[in-house]
């Protein structure tokens, strides 16, 4: 802060005060957070290492030794990052293109695709997947629009893992764009000009100029998108297959039906070392362009 | 290619033509984005509606064989449903309310009051994106397990609480630290007292963002339904998870397909004023963007 404040001359207790009310008035989201966040995330870390012999409690990795030695636990998370790695191309592959335009482009089409991306951000998960169960399943909407074109083989990718992955991509789609798109308008019109009066081409353009400057957006993209992916739970448990599942509905299945809690923990356990590096790129991306923009 | 040479002779016609190709490719990516989203994004939603409006649809008709509003009172007549609507809106509110009463005087502190950590201490609430989701569910339900909370009203309060903290604590405090205090400051010197400031300049100044915090906190909290099913269930059935029986026994289809249209009206009301949100950064804040 380089403004000049005209505040009444504190002493040092009115400046203890101000800062004990602060503490009380940040305490209670905080408490929350640590109650509900971070307790039961190291609770469920320290007991997954810990095994019970005849009352004495000691470090164990048993509990990971039994979950990669399950071949059904180890195909789920295989499968799991097979999607996860997928979808996350894929939703690049849409959103970069889409993120380009809506920067650049201006007018009435531009607006009524802004409009479609942010779209499937007003439509919540679960009604996601029941419109497309209608739209994707056998003798849906498409599956009807096909037949009256003459195509009759139609088969639904619905049960199927290609039905997450639309599923999950159709979700991240305005996110992503939002994010990206924010990046772009970072970068000024006159650099881009600039650079073209000198002889660039499109592509100098996209890898010297643009790519540097939307790294940071690109980052909290993958990141959070990741994240999403390997936490979600409702669109694979309702339009993927039975087997091989996700994380998320392996999971729930442990806990809700088998009734096994504490293989449930150690499944989700894997899910946070394995999305620990993500979570922390995450963190520090966004610290990092917070704490830029306060000190502009 | 793009560069605007004055037009002299025939080369005028060859610019001419060179540019309204180039407008075309231009804009023929923009329809083509537009047409393809069109058929995927609405496609889906396109059936949705359709069926709630259906008494009966055969395949291979494009619309419904029959329209009607039969299945609306079937629909809305069922027990489940009948409890579930009422009790989603009442527990979403009460959500909304506790998150607002736990955050908003956190983020009046973290915009307005200099204290060691602040930086950090704000930044700790990205945590509840930085887990995979589900993950961290297992993690609180294991929990909830030994305490008895599973099944109860305030299990399920305070997994969607959770949800709720990094939209209601960073969108209004960018919000105080945005407003302008010099306002402020001139009605402390013409003598009003510290509370009425904040009520009657402060508080009106913050409000579009105060307003946008609460709708999306209200919104995602009715739509939220994985945390409410791991925690929730059996006793605690909220409509999104009505919904996921209501799309595994497939009893009939209207029955989905009414009961989404329904649940989808709330989030009608946040695409009507989208733009706001989007202009005011707020759709990004969830995300910690």
């Amino acid at each position: 802060m380089t403004t000049l404040q005209t505040s009444p001359p504190s002493s040092a207790w009115s400046r203890w005060r101000g800062a004990i009310l602060a503490y009380v008035l940040v305490a209670p989201p905080l408490l929350l957070m640590v109650l509900l966040i971070f307790i039961p995330a190291l609770q469920s870390i320290v007991r997954t290492l810990t095994i019970d012999v005849e009352g004495q409690s000691g470090f164990s990795f048993s509990r990971y030794v039994a979950f990669f030695n399950d071949p059904i636990s180890v195909s789920n998370l295989v499968f799991t990052f097979q999607i996860v790695f997928l979808t996350l191309i894929i939703i690049f592959i849409v959103c970069f293109p889409l993120a380009i335009y809506l920067r650049f482009a201006q007018g009435r089409i531009a607006a009524a695709v802004q409009i479609l991306v942010l779209f499937p951000l007003f439509v919540p998960g679960i009604i996601l997947c029941y419109a497309l169960i209608r739209f994707l399943g056998t003798r849906g909407t498409l599956d009807t629009v096909l037949s009256i074109f003459g195509v009759t083989e139609y088969r639904t990718p619905y049960l199927k893992p290609d039905a997450i992955i639309i599923g999950l991509v159709w979700e991240s789609i305005p996110f992503t764009v939002l994010v990206l798109t924010a990046g772009l308008r970072q970068i000024s019109d006159s650099l881009i000009e600039s650079a073209r009066d000198v002889g660039a081409g499109d592509w100098t353009i996209f890898r010297r100029i643009i790519l540097p400057l939307i790294t940071r957006p690109v980052l909290i993209a993958f990141s959070l998108n990741f994240l999403g992916i390997f936490g979600s739970y409702t669109v694979p448990y309702l339009l993927g297959p039975a087997a091989p599942q996700m994380m998320g509905v392996f999971m729930q299945q442990t806990f809700g039906q088998y009734r096994r809690p504490d293989d449930a923990e150690t499944q989700a356990v894997i899910t946070f070392l394995i999305c620990s590096l993500v979570g922390l790129l995450y963190v520090r991306t966004v610290a990092s362009q917070r704490i830029q923009q306060e000190d502009e | 290619m793009t560069s605007a040479q004055p037009p002299v002779s025939n080369d005028f016609w060859r610019t001419t033509r060179r540019s309204f190709t180039a407008m075309i490719r231009r804009d023929g990516f923009g329809l083509l984005a537009l047409v393809v989203l069109a058929l995927v994004i609405l496609g889906p939603l396109y059936s949705v509606v359709l069926w709630a409006f259906a008494e009966r649809w055969r395949y291979p008709s494009l619309i419904p064989t029959e329209f009607g509003f039969k299945f609306w009172e079937q629909t809305f007549s069922r027990a489940d449903i009948a409890a579930a609507l009422p009790f989603s809106i009442v527990l979403s509110l009460v959500v909304t309310a506790l998150s607002a009463l736990i955050c908003l005087p956190a983020s009046y502190a973290f915009a307005r009051m200099r204290f060691r950590g602040r930086q950090a201490l704000l930044l700790s609430f990205l945590a509840t994106n930085a887990f995979p989701r589900f993950g961290l569910y297992i993690s609180i339900a294991v929990i909830f397990f030994r305490l008895n909370l599973i099944g109860t009203v305030p299990g399920v309060i305070m997994i969607q609480l959770v949800n709720t903290l990094l939209l209601m604590i960073w969108i209004p405090t960018a919000a105080f630290q945005g407003i302008d205090r010099s306002l402020e400051e001139a009605a402390l010197d013409v003598g009003a007292s510290p509370l009425r400031v904040f009520i009657q300049i402060t508080l009106p100044m913050v409000m579009p963002a105060l307003s946008a915090a609460l709708l999306l906190t209200f919104v995602n909290t009715f739509y939220e339904a994985q945390g409410a099913l791991l925690i929730g269930l059996p006793r605690i059935v909220t409509m999104p998870v009505l919904m996921y029986s209501l799309i595994n026994s497939q009893l009939v289809t209207q029955y989905g397909a009414i009961v989404s249209f329904v649940l989808w009206l709330p989030s009608l009301l946040l695409l009507l004023v989208a733009q706001k949100l989007l202009r005011g950064g707020y759709l990004t804040a969830g995300f910690g963007v």
